[in-house]
């Protein structure tokens, strides 16, 4: 069985079949701005599931930013609710530790060396033990730093910037990890070998990972499920899941990936023109 | 970087040498232009008395710049956390900023009796606000995306502080120091000249005036040979601190090979 468009109905179905599973979930979320022209959202209803790599796909200004950041709480939604039932966490920042956020741009802070840059998030909750000295290596090492702790971000390319960036989301030892387009910024092979390690740290670290993207390869690529949204208002126009099916070795280039791609593709463009 | 310092070095000899070339060649009253010979000899003659007031105008200098470092850095913070306080200030601090010190400063003679306390009040006023105005740019050019990864981790007011937004005025406060170091030394010299000699030891404004009356024009040049010594003092000293700061980070200390 390939990749399908799951119908309300089956949607429901999955809900009450895997609740105890669900990480996270919105129900009739929108945001409206006032003052900026920032995309606005309407209704947007989705599930995450334990362990889930879900991909949020749409084309640049449908809100899917703005999405991300109102899950972890960064911005407030005009109505609606964002639950994570695992957690106190409730459209607030209250249980941070949780969840972390990789920015669309590695966002180091240029005046602390690589270290420093990844211990921050364990500064703000006053973790200074030896302990958390020790997980910051484990963490450095894990994404291929070593070697690389003295630097300071100018000194770094932008592969490197975007693993000191994941090494600080991980630092904190996150059950969710929230991706804005982490990888928009570099090229092709950079960005396959990045979206590889992602993928064998999620499975590590029995991760759940919400990854937005404006890219179809990279969200059939990485992910089980994909939600494709469409813009103006932001919304979702049709979810994909395909996580009873076992990804083939070399799976980029079996004729299944570009099968998958194409579907997706094709969901993508009648979202584009059903505005 | 050694043979940069000894070119510009080269330059200052060089340019005394024509100096001193064209006194003799065109025959100069000295008491017009003094040749640099007789400026370092009178220098030399009255090496005490000069020192003494360098170190006057120097240590009001640098009184004036560390309180307004202080205070401008408080105010900045003060401002940074509330837009009703610094909307209620800006008129006050724009109408000091653009008085002349010239004009305040014999006031200020009127109000403190102590002649020193007085020229370190019209050094600090000069100062501040170079100061104080590019330590809020700087505070305020903080990015929304730094400042969006600290409120995830749930940062307080003082972390916010702490971790993102005073490293990221730093510079701009530096820069703003740079400027404020020239001023305090004017702020001095000026306040000098009109509040009178400084209680204690005069500084070298009033040598200025001093020389002035006596007719001793090379002691004169000399005064303002010091002023500009200790203006180059300061400068330095606030590189050496910029530098070592930002070296590190700061693209402005970028080596490119």
């Amino acid at each position: 069985m390939g990749l399908r468009i799951l119908s309300e109905q089956e949607r429901q179905k999955k809900i009450d079949d895997k609740y105890s599973a669900i990480i996270a979930q919105l129900n009739g979320v929108s945001k409206k701005f006032i003052s900026s022209n920032a995309p606005s959202l309407e209704d947007i209803n989705l599930e995450v599931y334990q362990e889930d790599f879900l991909s949020i796909l749409g084309s640049s200004g449908c809100g899917k930013t703005t999405l991300l950041k109102m899950m972890c709480g960064l911005i407030k939604p005009t109505s609606g609710k964002i639950n994570w039932p695992t957690s106190n966490f409730q459209n607030s920042v209250e249980n941070p530790a949780n969840l972390s956020f990789v920015f669309q741009e590695p966002n180091l802070l240029p005046w602390m060396n690589v270290y420093d840059n990844i211990k921050l998030p364990l500064k703000i909750y006053k973790e200074n033990s030896y302990k958390a000295d020790e997980e910051i290596y484990d963490i450095i090492n894990l994404v291929g730093l070593k070697g690389f702790e003295e630097y300071y971000p100018r000194q770094l390319s932008g592969g490197m910037s975007m693993r000191v960036s994941i090494a600080r989301a991980l630092v904190t030892q996150p059950k969710v990890l929230l991706m804005d387009e982490p990888f928009s910024a570099l090229d092709e092979t950079r960005r396959f070998d990045l979206s590889q390690e992602i993928l064998k740290i999620k499975k590590q670290k029995k991760l759940t990972v919400i990854y937005v993207t404006h890219s179809i390869y990279e969200s059939v690529f990485l992910s089980n499920r994909i939600y494709v949204m469409q813009s103006n208002p932001g919304k979702v126009f049709e979810e994909f899941d395909f996580s009873n099916q076992e990804k083939l070795e070399n799976y980029r280039f079996t004729p299944q990936f570009f099968e998958q791609t194409k579907i997706v593709s094709d969901s993508l463009k009648r979202a584009q023109n059903d505005q | 970087m050694i043979n940069k310092k000894l070119h510009s070095l080269l330059v200052i000899v060089l340019l005394f040498a024509i100096w001193e070339f064209a006194f003799h060649l065109f025959d100069l009253k000295w008491y017009l232009l003094p040749p640099p010979s007789m400026i370092f000899v009178s220098i030399s003659n009255n090496a005490f008395l000069l020192f003494l007031s360098l170190l006057t105008t120097l240590k009001i200098a640098i009184l004036a710049l560390g309180l307004s470092v202080i205070i401008s850095s408080s105010f900045a913070i003060i401002f940074y956390f509330s837009k009703f306080i610094e909307k209620s200030m800006t008129p006050i601090t724009v109408i000091l900023q653009v008085t002349p010190i010239i004009a305040i400063a014999p006031l200020i003679s009127i109000w403190v009796d102590d002649s020193e306390v007085a020229t370190l009040i019209c050094a600090f006023l000069v100062a501040f606000f170079p100061l104080l105005a590019n330590t809020i740019a700087g505070l305020k050019s903080t990015e929304k995306n730094h400042l969006e990864l600290v409120r995830l981790y749930g940062a307080s007011k003082i972390q916010i502080l702490r971790y993102v937004v005073i490293p990221n005025a730093s510079p701009y406060f530096l820069s703003g120091l740079k400027i404020s170091s020239g001023l305090a030394l004017i702020g001095a010299i000026v306040g000098e000249f009109v509040i009178g000699p400084i209680s204690g030891h005069s500084g070298l404004a009033y040598r200025i005036i001093e020389s002035g009356y006596q007719l001793d024009i090379p002691k004169m040049f000399g005064a303002v040979f010091l002023i500009s010594l200790s203006g180059i003092i300061l400068f330095n000293i606030v590189r050496l601190i910029s530098y070592l700061v930002l070296r590190k980070w700061h693209s402005s200390y970028q080596q490119i090979d």
